[in-house]
């Protein structure tokens, strides 16, 4: 059963970047652009706004490139040219996180080059695993909340409980449909997965709810797919803005079965946590996620979530899309790949420039790396 | 020939097309090496053609024909494309039975190949995008300094000073050459240094691939001693080179080619 029209809704927005969230807006919703998916978009949805998670354009950046440096990474140009060039006149705010020196800069080069948008800067402790880590956040949160009662009005609890409960349920279907996607590999290919994830970002999370499920259903409904023998990849790494990266992993002759990006699983993968105030049960609950390469944990190793994945996944081995110039990431990257080798499961690193279209020699690697997966399973 | 089924791999890479013919025994019966050129296809075929002919076969006689190379979904001729590392390994690994690691150097890439004791791939590393540590960048100095790309690897070896190259990029690294002659230094003294220059490149990925010995080395620019010599030291290892380094993915490809049909 071929589950294309299930997931047309999705490529529809994900095919014309900006129109859901201009529509929106022109219906009269407000509209606060994030970057991270530390940022509390439980939060913004309450106070009554469209979150959209800005992850550039793919195209040239000549606009960013007169600002920042030649070593600034691929999402941050990609970002800020799509401001310099006006892409975005419709946002009420810009809520930045504080992951990397680079992005600091960016919120405040968005700040002076686009006068008239308001640019919320929210601060994440490092450290994710203290008490300390989890006042601080939520005093943070009060903050931020005051900030946008300036300009919606008051949010009350009840709305922040409401936007936890949607959130919750969808980081559910999410992980539902990435358990079904992984058991069933080809039924969906990851390109459409990935589509699937990148309209969550623009979506009314509701709306976007209300698509899962139907597919779900539709998924469930078709029952299970044989496995075709392709190799089994799990993709690692941050951003993948362009779903060319997954396509030619596919057209190199793998199923890519699972994710550990931050625009992908990495954003389902945490439950609630009780709190005595609604924004204490946010803090507390993005501070117990795996940690992204922006932030620690004292006990936990980057790679040994990645570990459990791949094996959960029952993936063969990991490409990661390594995107040029992410100091965070470079850092986690040896520690990973470390965890990995200990595990026994080959990993192929591909540096990326996230808003470019993969060069040809990248496919003969990815094409390579899945030959050798092939040749490792014959005896 | 009677009888005998015959196989072809062909290797279209950026500067030259290879192609190899073999018998059922993995014999090369005949084999090619011509300009890529801007047709892939045209460039390909007539690659195959002229190797058929130096094997005295057909041109239609393979049971089957495996691709590779940067151009290896362009080949008409082909029963299906296998990249470059896969072609190597299997062509190094027939060549030099005892080898657990390939270095190859071609036109445009260069590549660290791990094998493990099976001669299966373990690991690879491919150079970034540039050019330094490629064929090319011997290509630019060589016309540089106005002397025959084969003539290369004897001046090197005459070299008894290299000079250091400092810059990794072909383009400085051509001003670097162009102050050495100005400084009258001697001719193969640098043309030493920059054997030794593209030699340490490659070692950043043969160490990133973490590669041991036994080696063999492939592509066009193992035909260079200078090169070899200076691999080797930084190896601390001798490095198998094959008579024809030149054509051993094509040599893979057939070795897949005979593979595939047997197993069809």
């Amino acid at each position: 059963m071929d589950l294309s029209q299930w997931i047309a809704p999705f490529e529809k927005v994900t095919g014309d970047y900006y129109a859901y969230a201009r529509e929106a807006a022109e219906r009269g919703r407000k509209v606060a652009g994030y970057m991270c998916s530390y940022a509390p978009q439980e939060l913004l949805y309450a106070a009554g706004y469209l979150p959209v998670r800005i992850l550039g354009r793919i195209g040239e950046t000549n606009r960013a490139d007169e600002l920042l440096q030649a070593f600034s990474c691929s999402f941050a140009r990609s970002v800020l040219d799509s401001a310099l060039e006006g892409e975005w006149p419709f946002l009420s705010l810009v809520m930045f996180s504080h992951t990397c020196d680079t992005m600091q800069n960016v919120a405040d080069l968005w700040r002076a080059h686009t006068p008239g948008t308001e640019v919320l800067i929210v601060s994440v402790p490092s450290r994710t695993d203290s008490e300390a880590a989890v006042r601080y956040y939520t005093a943070e949160l009060e903050r931020i909340r005051k900030a946008l009662e300036k300009q919606c009005g008051p949010i009350p609890d009840e709305k922040i409980n409401e936007a936890l409960s949607l959130y919750r349920e969808h980081r559910e279907a999410m992980r539902e449909l990435y358990g079904l996607h992984a058991a069933n590999p080809g039924r969906l290919t990851g390109a459409q997965m990935m589509h699937v994830n990148l309209a969550a970002f623009l979506m009314d999370r509701a709306e976007h709810l209300e698509g899962v499920r139907n597919l779900i259903a539709a998924f469930n409904a078709a029952g299970a797919q044989e496995p075709d023998g392709r190799p089994r990849v799990f993709v690692a790494g941050s951003m993948c803005r362009h779903t060319a990266f997954i396509e030619f992993m596919e057209a190199a002759g793998c199923r890519v079965v699972g994710d550990d990006l931050c625009v992908g699983s990495r954003s389902y993968a945490f439950a609630d946590a009780d709190g005595d105030t609604p924004l204490e049960a946010i803090a507390r609950a993005y501070l117990a996620r795996t940690p992204c390469p922006a932030f620690h944990h004292s006990t936990r190793q980057p790679g040994d979530a990645l570990v459990e994945a791949v094996r959960r996944d029952k993936a063969q081995g990991v490409i990661f899309l390594l995107t040029s110039f992410c100091d965070p990431a470079a850092f986690d990257h040896v520690p990973m790949t470390q965890a990995l080798e200990k595990a026994g499961i080959p990993a192929l690193t591909l540096s990326v420039e996230q808003h470019r279209e993969p060069p040809e020699q990248l496919r003969t690697r990815v094409a390579a790396f899945v030959e050798m997966l092939q040749g490792s399973a014959t005896p | 020939m009677s009888g005998d089924r015959l196989y072809a791999g062909v290797d279209v890479g950026s500067a030259t097309a290879k192609a190899v013919w073999i018998n059922s025994a993995g014999e090369t019966l005949g084999s090619s090496v011509i300009p890529s050129g801007g047709n892939l296809a045209d460039a390909a075929t007539r690659c195959l053609r002229l190797a058929a002919e130096r094997a005295g076969c057909a041109p239609d006689a393979a049971a089957c024909i495996v691709a590779t190379g940067y151009g290896r979904e362009r080949v008409p001729e082909r029963s299906r494309a296998v990249t470059e590392i896969t072609c190597h390994a299997r062509g190094a690994r027939a060549l030099f039975s005892e080898a657990r690691c390939v270095i190859d150097i071609g036109g445009q890439d260069s590549k660290a190949i791990a094998l493990d004791d099976q001669g299966r791939v373990l690991r690879f590393e491919m150079n970034d995008k540039c050019a330094a540590g490629t064929g090319r960048f011997l290509e630019v100095m060589a016309h540089l300094l106005e002397i025959d790309l084969d003539d290369l690897s004897r001046r090197a070896l005459a070299g008894t000073s290299p000079v250091a190259i400092s810059s990794t990029c072909t383009v400085f690294a051509e001003s670097e050459v162009i102050s050495h002659l100005a400084q009258n230094q001697p001719v193969d003294d640098i043309v030493a240094g920059l054997c030794r220059s593209i030699a340490s490149r490659v070692y950043g990925l043969v160490s990133r691939a973490r590669l041991t010995p036994p080696a063999i080395m492939t592509g066009g620019v193992a035909r260079n001693q200078g090169v070899v010599k200076a691999m080797e030291a930084l190896l601390g290892s001798p490095i198998h080179v094959p008579e024809s380094p030149q054509t051993v993915g094509a040599y893979g490809a057939a070795l897949i080619a005979r593979d595939d049909n047997a197993s069809s």
